[in-house]
């Protein structure tokens, strides 16, 4: 799988890490997995494992410091050309041309993504100013290369010009033609996501406009270059319930149409099994399992993703407590060299507290992190070290 | 719209505040003595004195002066200025063009300086600049107005004679026109080299000496909420759209962080017209400040009373324009509300 040349974007070996005054926080660590292009991939895990810390790194959005990469490299690939540029390593020019063009985001809370003393249009407008200064020129009826000062030809300095005459020029002729093509760019990003009355909406302040509303207005913009992948970091969290669904049958539909790769950034369960092609599951900082979606939800295979599973409470059970995982998440600052999970794990056996446990590769395209799927002899353990292999026998099937 | 209409009730309600004002001060004023003071000399029989005090009606009871003293001050008489030897009217417009420009000009300094250092403290938060941003602002609030105008006229006056001292040089004030009555401004129109150069000399050292402790107090402002804005999550949404990184900080970051400024930086004003009173002294610069340091130490009343009408219309006039910047700055405040 990891050979294929069908894929988008790849994570390698990625560490991030935060230097706090207590220590070093491992917040992501050795994580590696793959986007193929129209794919969705869901990254699940629960508060503080690092799967928000993992999305921001694809776009190289972790503030530095607190933060570093530590290690690895976020591998984007041009589907066009082929070209691979690595997010991290690359010249910030470079990224800040991706951001927003072939990657986008969504975030959390609308409410706080949006800022609160522009209006929608002009914050919209960004975008395309930044990413789509050739294309508004052209349709403005304005020669690129020739822009309306007419220097260089080169992107960068073409958008420059563009942002200048969006935003600050009146007096120029052409300050009209372009305002009106920016204004209909906007316009049909907002309708595409079914905004009635995108004019109004436009105009308006982010606080005039309801949840939903927000987060369609987030949706429309990142999708307003149609990226190859868009980044939904708990897009739904911030929501009420019965606009959750509404928000979320929109990025699928949106994806249907335009055939963008998706990268949920979830806890829900329930939006893997409808909306995931496949999943990640991460704890502390770590992936501990994937797969396919449906496979690895009706046959975890990790403690934790058992775990994780059984934690969902379902109707028709007799009331009374709910079940969870017992303990607590470890803390990350500087871990000791043995499985995270092994303290809160039913499994846990001699080896699993002196050793980090691979990913290993199983059959039906799937991985899993745990020593019980790992050989004693190529860890170099005493057999009797290491957890029951018993159970996994009947779950694999 | 909204904001003329909320404009119109402020304006219709300003009177109303100023009579309350003229209240107070009449009667703070008055607690401090007769003003017959000015008018007497030391030789005169108590029979004098009393004579003097009924003839300008200080004998009345309080209320009935006070209705007199009103029915001048809406006939625009504000009574005798004993320190300038000419009615109050008089001269008070050209103290109050002289204060008010040197006040403008160190706003200027303080609203600048602040927003741009409070900004690159906030931005570079916890690195050299901060530091350096930070001790300034705590210098700049420990330090008492007339001493660091000592301390800036002791080189620049006295060493290197670059900044003189006063309002302006007067044949060279003389030689233009006043229709503003701001003398860099009346320059700038005039189009004299001489008297614009002449204006900006006299004008820079007292109003960077008045700006400071302002300046201090609105970077530490900016600052925090630079540090507040810069960790929102519409920066970040900012930066993955793709934006540059001055964009991000300048129209993201800044100016959401320039709401909170915009409050002390109207509040600041006040601080302005307070530190005048010190700067005028040690520059010789003749506006309200000099003026009724000398009405005070004299017991000028008249002088005194018209100097606070005017100050608090003045602060009261510059809170309303900080409020309806306010509104324009963020778009979910309601004016009048």
């Amino acid at each position: 799988m990891m050979n294929s040349d069908d894929w988008l974007l790849r994570v390698e070996d990625l560490s991030v890490h935060f230097r706090t005054p207590r220590g070093v926080v491992q917040a992501v660590d050795h994580v590696s997995f793959e986007v193929k292009p129209k794919e969705t991939l869901a990254l699940v895990g629960e508060t503080g494992c690092g799967k928000s810390v993992t999305a921001r790194s694809i776009m190289k959005l972790v503030p530095e410091p607190p933060g570093e990469y530590a290690s690895g490299a976020v591998l984007l690939r041009n589907l066009k050309t082929g070209a691979v540029t690595d997010m991290l390593s690359a010249p910030m020019d470079q990224v800040r041309a991706t951001r927003g063009d072939r990657i986008a985001m969504i975030f959390q809370d609308p409410g706080k993504a949006l800022n609160p003393s522009l209006t929608i249009g002009r914050q919209l407008a960004e975008v395309f100013g930044e990413h789509r200064a050739a294309m508004l020129l052209t349709q403005a009826g304005i020669d690129p290369e020739k822009g309306p000062i007419g220097s260089g030809s080169i992107a960068s300095q073409r958008a420059g010009v563009l942002r200048r005459n969006f935003f600050h020029l009146t007096r120029r002729g052409h300050s009209r033609a372009i305002r009106a093509a920016v204004d209909d760019a906007v316009m049909s990003a907002l309708s595409d996501t079914g905004i009635p009355n995108p004019r109004k909406v436009m105009s308006s302040y982010p606080h005039e406009l309801s949840g939903g509303m927000k987060q369609r207005v987030m949706i429309a913009q990142a999708l307003a270059c149609d990226p190859d992948l868009l980044i939904a970091d708990e897009p739904t969290t911030a929501l009420d319930v019965t606009i959750q669904a509404r928000i979320l049958d929109l990025i699928n539909d949106m994806q249907q149409r335009r055939g963008t790769a998706i990268l949920y950034i979830t806890h829900d369960l329930s939006l893997v099994r409808q909306f995931a092609d496949r999943l990640a599951v991460m704890y502390a900082g770590r992936i501990v399992e994937s797969g396919p979606a449906l496979e690895v939800l009706k046959s975890p295979q990790h403690p934790y993703t058992q775990g994780l599973l059984a934690a969902i409470p379902r109707a028709g059970t007799p009331r009374g407590k709910l079940a969870a995982i017992a303990g607590s998440v470890p803390q990350l600052i500087d871990p000791p060299a043995q499985c995270h999970f092994s303290s809160r794990c039913t499994w846990c056996a001699e080896a699993c507290t002196s050793h980090i446990p691979k990913l290993i590769h199983m059959p039906g395209d799937r991985d899993v992190a745990c020593l019980r799927f790992e050989q004693a002899d190529s860890i170099g353990v005493d057999p009797s070290d290491m957890p029951s292999h018993v159970a996994s026998a009947e779950v694999v099937s | 719209m909204q904001v003329k209409q909320y404009l119109i009730r402020r304006l219709a309600l300003l009177p109303l505040i100023m009579l309350g004002v003229s209240v107070i001060v009449f009667t703070l004023t008055r607690f401090t003595g007769s003003p017959v003071g000015i008018y007497a000399t030391p030789n005169m029989t108590p029979d004098e004195v009393a004579a003097l005090e009924e003839r300008y009606g200080l004998d009345e009871p309080i209320p009935v002066q006070y209705a007199y003293w009103l029915g001048g001050l809406l006939r625009g008489d504000l009574g005798w200025s004993g320190v300038s030897v000419a009615p109050v009217t008089d001269v008070i417009g050209l103290k109050m063009a002289a204060t008010l420009e040197l006040a403008l000009f160190a706003a200027l300094v303080a609203i600048i300086g602040g927003i741009a250092l409070g900004t690159i403290a906030g931005v570079r938060r916890n690195k050299a600049p901060d530091h350096a941003a930070r001790f300034f602002s705590i210098l700049g609030a420990s330090t008492p107005t007339f001493w660091f105008g000592l301390l800036l006229l002791i080189p620049f006056y006295l060493w290197l004679d670059w900044f003189p001292l006063g309002r302006s040089t007067p044949e060279i004030f003389d030689s233009i026109g006043h229709p503003t009555g701001l003398y860099t401004v009346d320059a700038a129109i005039s189009l004299n080299p001489t008297a614009i150069w002449d204006s900006i000399r006299h004008i820079i050292l007292p109003a960077v000496v008045l700006g400071f402790g302002s300046m201090a107090i609105i970077v530490r402002m900016m600052r925090s909420s630079m540090v507040e804005t810069m960790s929102e999550e519409y920066v970040d949404a900012a930066r993955a759209k793709g934006l540059p990184e001055k964009l991000v900080i300048k129209r993201h970051a800044r100016r959401n962080a320039l709401v909170p400024t915009a409050t002390v930086i109207g509040l600041s004003f006040g601080f302005l017209l307070q530190g005048a009173v010190a700067v005028e002294l040690i520059f010789r610069w003749p506006g309200l400040g000099q003026w009724v340091t000398g009405a005070i130490l004299s017991g000028d009343q008249a002088t005194i009373m018209a100097y606070v009408l005017v100050t608090s219309l003045i602060f009261m006039l510059v809170n309303l324009a900080v409020d309806i910047a306010y509104a324009y700055l963020d778009r979910r405040v309601v004016l009048g509300s």
